[in-house]
């Protein structure tokens, strides 16, 4: 498989078509990302979409010594907010998108939590979703977000504060 | 060295529960949770609500934003190579030079000249990737 760098030449050399790789790649990662950002499906995929829009226009700018997915995120998250501001933050929650269902876990349990997350600010949300969801690191989560490592400590800290306070009286005493 | 407070020591305790490198050691961490009651009280239900968070997984949505985002970047459809101006460049200055050979008085190169623009002619194909003999059954005449 064709790296990112390697695609991202190519794109250079004037090959707009090898973009393709990198979209068919990182879209449904990108539009889950989006999706805890942002509040409906349409809304997410408009952001992603103008995303790989951005991205490609800036390609020149990319220091071939990253990762793609990184520069992207901060592309990605640009969007998101943008448009959020754009609709003053219109909540308008459709099904369950943050979490997928899976054996072992019961439905009450992640509508619960699904709605939890919900209740949440984009900010704290995402934060969360990277770590828990995605499973990045501290570091990972820093370079994603362009903040230092202490606030990413701190930002969770006071996210899983208000995530805990949103789900008391719904799971933990059953815990 | 960061202070040793109450807020301090809860975030470098779910530093360590994330599996994180902590600031303060856990033998620090956890001597301080025996003696602190609030945050006993406060660190329970976040180790709960941390069990909760990784048991889940995200949901990966389908997605097919190629066509769109082709679309406004202007890529070609067919998924081949962008053509480059180069070669087309080459071509001119190939033909301007046979022509001036051409031109040149009582010179006679014979036929190995006279090929020459079937040959780039051949050649152009051959880089386009075209068959200049193949019908297009999509053309319709005008009336």
């Amino acid at each position: 498989m064709m790296d990112d760098a390697a695609i991202i030449e190519r794109c250079l050399k004037g090959e707009k078509d090898a973009f393709r790789f990198l979209v068919e790649r990182y879209q449904a990662q990108a539009v889950g990302h989006s999706r805890a950002i942002l509040s409906n499906r349409e809304d997410a995929l408009d952001a992603t979409q103008e995303a790989f829009i951005d991205a490609f226009q800036a390609l020149k700018k990319f220091d071939l010594t990253r990762r793609f997915y990184p520069w992207f995120y901060v592309l990605l998250r640009h969007r998101c907010y943008k448009l959020m501001a754009k609709k003053h933050e219109a909540e308008n929650i459709d099904e369950a998108i943050i979490i997928a269902p899976q054996a072992g876990v019961s439905g009450e349990e992640r509508i619960a939590l699904e709605r939890a997350l919900r209740s949440l600010s984009s900010e704290d949300r995402e934060i969360i979703t990277l770590k828990y969801l995605d499973g990045f690191s501290y570091d990972e989560i820093a370079e994603l977000l362009e903040i230092p490592r202490g606030t990413v400590m701190s930002r969770l800290f006071y996210a899983r504060r208000q995530l805990q306070a949103k789900l008391t009286g719904k799971f933990h005493q059953k815990l | 060295m960061k202070d040793m407070n109450c807020e301090e020591i809860l975030i470098q305790k779910l530093a360590l529960l994330d599996g994180e490198k902590a600031e303060f050691s856990a033998a620090q961490i956890d001597a301080h949770l025996a003696d602190c009651e609030n945050c006993r009280r406060e660190i329970e239900p976040l180790e709960n609500t941390i069990g909760l968070l990784n048991r889940q997984q995200r949901r990966v949505p389908d997605a097919d934003l190629w066509p769109a985002v082709e679309k406004r970047i202007g890529a070609s459809s067919a998924g081949g190579l962008t053509v480059k101006w180069q070669p087309f460049v080459l071509l001119g200055v190939l033909l301007v030079v046979y022509k001036l050979l051409e031109m040149i008085p009582e010179r006679d190169f014979g036929w190995t000249l006279k090929i020459v623009p079937f040959v780039l002619i051949v050649a152009v194909f051959g880089f386009l990737k075209e068959n200049p003999f193949k019908i297009n059954s999509e053309l319709i005449l005008e009336k």
